[in-house]
């Protein structure tokens, strides 16, 4: 195979993955309407409703814990610098906007793309495998609207929630540090982390959030559709819809953070 | 009993008019990279018979099949369902196609989150403006036309494989459709519960005069159930008569298949594996 081969092969594969990706990221967008409340159908509100507790539950601990020890990290090694500095009190502004800015959002996208992708990319599959995906077809119905938007509408309500409280978890930790090492107050320590904090920063990891859950959910969900063959293929998408998700939530936030650090929003004031 | 009424005036409606062709497959032909899995395929299904569609493992069965259902596209050739040609339409003239056809899957293919009765009513809930009593009476009668009117609020993982397959037909009749198709419908079931599900199509044809293509490649099902048979050989359509002339038939796959002889090991396979084996066992 020739170098031009090599090379050229995997870019057409990854170009058509992308073009998967977002047609399927488009027919979700126009299936929305459809499961939600009002304008949809009650049934399928109640389908958005079981995904988001579902996907939200299901990554709550793992979330949670996973900040919460990162939070008490963060805390510890950046003591153990700002100490010699005599600033140590910059801990409380270093946890808050690290986890407020970036590392909430990704531990919780990171937390859900183990636990969902690979539950989506089951399901979906295990779907394929056994024609319920033809079923619906053959019955006229869009099973986009039946097991894709279900799932990504749940995700885009699971998300920023479980973000909210996994930042909170890792500016807890940073707290519970800082009690031990300096018996710093309660309220002193959350008052010096709210300043440290700009509302324009939580709306950017907000954003960050969707658009993880995008990704997340979608990759998920064409791994599951791409089975063939049988059941042992499920369990090789399910490991491909992992992999690949958190490979692309990491390179999201990359993006995501590069442009709002070139647009000005990254620095305070 | 509205469904079933409407079923009996589709019979006095089949007698009248049992030569139009209610499925046409006209100069069909697929291919999988280089293999041609269909070649050329030319079948009608008439209004109120049921054909039997047989072939081996491999022969292009379930590749015609999802064709019809519009779940694949040939690559030359139309199908035209009622009259419509499903391989041009749109997917909103398909998705109406489609509302007069029902599908039995090979595996029953039912939603395993929802109960039996969640899974009947899908498609009267989302395609129909039907009140829920309605559609709770419709979902009875269906369920006790193909024998589990008790069973409604159970899951498919509480039921055996057999009936399972009768919830499945019982889902595919939902919409009162004029076609059904099946797919294996007696695969993986013991001979009591196939032949149970052979009476049940037989019913629901005799009763309902409903137009019916099956997949199959047993023999004694296709017999009972069928009309006329239809066989795929290697992709190519070799016989479609009707059940009396097929048994006469004179080409070698069809007498291969009547009379159940298996295919030759090629290249005295079977008598090199023979001496292997016995040669492993002295030695071991």
């Amino acid at each position: 195979m020739s170098l031009f081969e090599q090379v050229g092969r995997p870019l057409v594969v990854w170009a058509q993955d992308v073009g998967a990706v977002t047609l399927q990221w488009w027919t979700a967008i126009r299936a929305l309407p459809s499961v939600m409340p009002v304008v949809g159908k009650r049934r399928r509100w109640r389908a958005v409703l079981e995904q988001a507790l579902a996907i939200g539950v299901r990554a709550l601990p793992m979330a949670s814990v996973m900040s919460l020890c990162l939070g008490f990290v963060l805390a510890l090694q950046s003591a153990a610098e700002l100490r010699r500095f005599g600033g140590i009190n910059f801990v409380v502004d270093l946890v808050a906007v690290t986890f407020t800015r970036e590392l909430g959002a990704l531990i919780t996208a990171i937390a859900v793309s183990g636990r969902s992708a690979s539950a989506i990319s089951a399901e979906v599959g295990t779907m394929v495998v056994t024609e319920e995906m033809d079923a619906l077809r053959v019955m006229g119905l869009n099973p986009a609207e039946f097991t894709l938007a279900p799932k990504y509408l749940g995700a885009l309500i699971a998300m920023p929630c479980l973000t909210i409280l996994s930042t909170v978890c890792g500016i807890f930790a940073g707290y519970v540090f800082m009690a031990f090492s300096v018996d710093m107050d309660f309220r002193v320590y959350f008052r010096q982390a709210f300043e440290a904090i700009l509302v324009r920063d939580i709306w950017l990891t907000l954003i960050k959030s969707v658009v993880f859950a995008t990704i997340i959910v979608q990759v998920g969900y064409l791994n599951g559709l791409r089975v063939s063959g049988g059941p042992a293929a499920v369990g090789r998408a399910t490991t491909r819809a992992v992999v690949e998700s958190t490979f692309l939530v990491i390179v999201a936030d990359l993006a995501a953070t590069w442009f709002f650090y070139t647009m000005g929003w990254s620095a305070a004031g | 009993m509205v469904l079933l009424y409407d079923g009996m005036e589709r019979c006095r409606v089949m007698a009248s008019s049992s030569n139009e062709a209610l499925i046409s497959v006209r100069n069909v032909s697929v291919s999988f990279g280089s293999k041609r899995v269909l070649d050329n395929i030319n079948l009608d299904v008439y209004r109120g018979e049921t054909l039997a569609l047989l072939g081996g493992s491999g022969s292009g069965k379930t590749t015609l099949l999802k064709q019809v259902l519009g779940l694949m596209k040939p690559d030359t050739g139309s199908i035209w369902i009622h009259g419509v040609d499903i391989t041009t339409c749109t997917p909103s003239e398909l998705n109406t196609v489609r509302r007069n056809m029902g599908a039995a899957f090979q595996e029953a293919a039912l939603f395993n989150s929802l109960s039996i009765d969640a899974n009947v009513a899908l498609p009267l809930q989302e395609l129909t403006q039907l009140a829920d009593s309605t559609i709770k009476l419709a979902v009875w009668i269906k369920l006790w036309a193909v024998g589990l009117a008790d069973c409604g609020r159970l899951y498919p993982n509480e039921l055996s494989g057999g009936m399972r397959k009768r919830a499945a037909i019982a889902r595919a009749m939902a919409l009162d459709p004029e076609i059904l198709v099946f797919d294996e419908p007696s695969a993986g079931l013991d001979p009591i519960v196939a032949a149970g599900l052979d009476e049940l199509i037989l019913f629901l044809k005799q009763t309902l005069g409903i137009t019916i293509l099956v997949v199959t490649h047993s023999m004694e099902s296709a017999f009972r159930i069928a009309d006329r048979l239809a066989m795929l050989y290697q992709g190519h359509l070799i016989a479609v008569d009707h059940k009396d002339q097929f048994v006469l038939e004179t080409h070698p796959r069809i007498r291969q298949f009547l009379d159940r002889k298996p295919d030759p090991a090629p290249g005295g396979e079977r008598g090199f594996m023979a001496s292997y084996l016995r040669e492993f066992q002295h030695e071991h």
